[in-house]
């Protein structure tokens, strides 16, 4: 306790060459969702249902597996939906369901522009050890190198 | 975290942040160590990596001093911000093919 939450959510969007409704599918099925998020995973999407996941170790994620444990908050197909997210893992500094993850879904001619925003989370947490240091910076070198060669498809942070 | 990102997509930035990581060093000390590189392409590296936030600087007398600002990149919001732009990227191409498959799917008659 005592932590200053961050006082800057993390916003990041997208364009999607499908419809709201398909890509909507894809945050409460849970077979969609080991296609682009988690490894496995246990839903119940309605308001105030379980949203567990597994999100392996590797060298995006250098000391997992990380267990992803949250309640669905909102779900409005196919434009929003809401869920608090946070880990089993203690060493993250990001308790179960701490933080809120917020989704929504607009029609952008016959696809969708998604916009994601995580806010609360903490202003500590993770703490700074070599090889999750070596490794981010890695992960950072290898997606500027990757929307470098990408023509951009989402606004600047 | 787009300035981190292009701060972080030059080799040499990436090796001026290993080299102050546990120890500050001063502007002549780093310059040094890359033979190579003019002493002026040191300095223009070290503002990138300043104003991006991964680099600290302070002075020492007449002297720059510099050390590397993990938290300036390895912070929760920094962590989350590349995760969330990665996922997303796969998600869209997941999506994209599900789409795909869908009026594949709608466009059969009989």
């Amino acid at each position: 306790m005592g932590e200053a939450l961050g006082t800057e959510p993390v916003v990041e969007e997208v364009r999607i060459g499908a419809s709201p409704e398909t890509v909507f599918a894809f945050f409460v099925d849970p077979e969609k969702l080991t296609r682009w998020l988690c490894e496995e995973v246990t839903v119940d999407p309605r308001p105030g249902g379980v949203n567990r996941q597994t999100h392996p170790g590797d060298e995006g994620n250098p000391d997992g597996p990380y267990f992803m444990r949250g309640r669905f908050v909102e779900v409005s197909p196919p434009h929003r939906v809401v869920f608090t997210w946070g880990y089993e893992n203690p060493e993250i500094g990001v308790p179960p369901g701490s933080s809120t993850v917020e989704v929504t879904l607009e029609p952008d001619g016959q696809g969708t522009l998604l916009r994601l925003v995580h806010r609360d989370l903490p202003e500590a947490g993770r703490p700074q050890h070599a090889k999750g240091w070596e490794k981010m910076l890695a992960r950072l070198a290898r997606a500027a190198r990757d929307i470098a060669e990408e023509e951009p498809t989402k606004e600047a942070s | 975290m787009q300035e981190i990102i292009e701060a972080i997509v030059e080799p040499r930035r990436r090796e001026i942040l290993r080299l102050v990581r546990d120890a500050e060093l001063p502007a002549g000390e780093i310059a040094a160590y890359f033979g190579d590189v003019t002493r002026p392409a040191i300095s223009q590296h070290l503002r990138v990596l300043k104003d991006a936030g991964l680099l600290s600087e302070r002075r020492d007398g007449t002297r720059r001093m510099y050390r590397a600002r993990p938290e300036g990149f390895a912070g929760l919001r920094e962590f989350f911000g590349l995760f969330w732009g990665e996922r997303l990227e796969v998600l869209r191409r997941e999506a994209e093919l599900e789409e795909r498959r869908r009026s594949r799917g709608r466009g059969t008659r009989n």
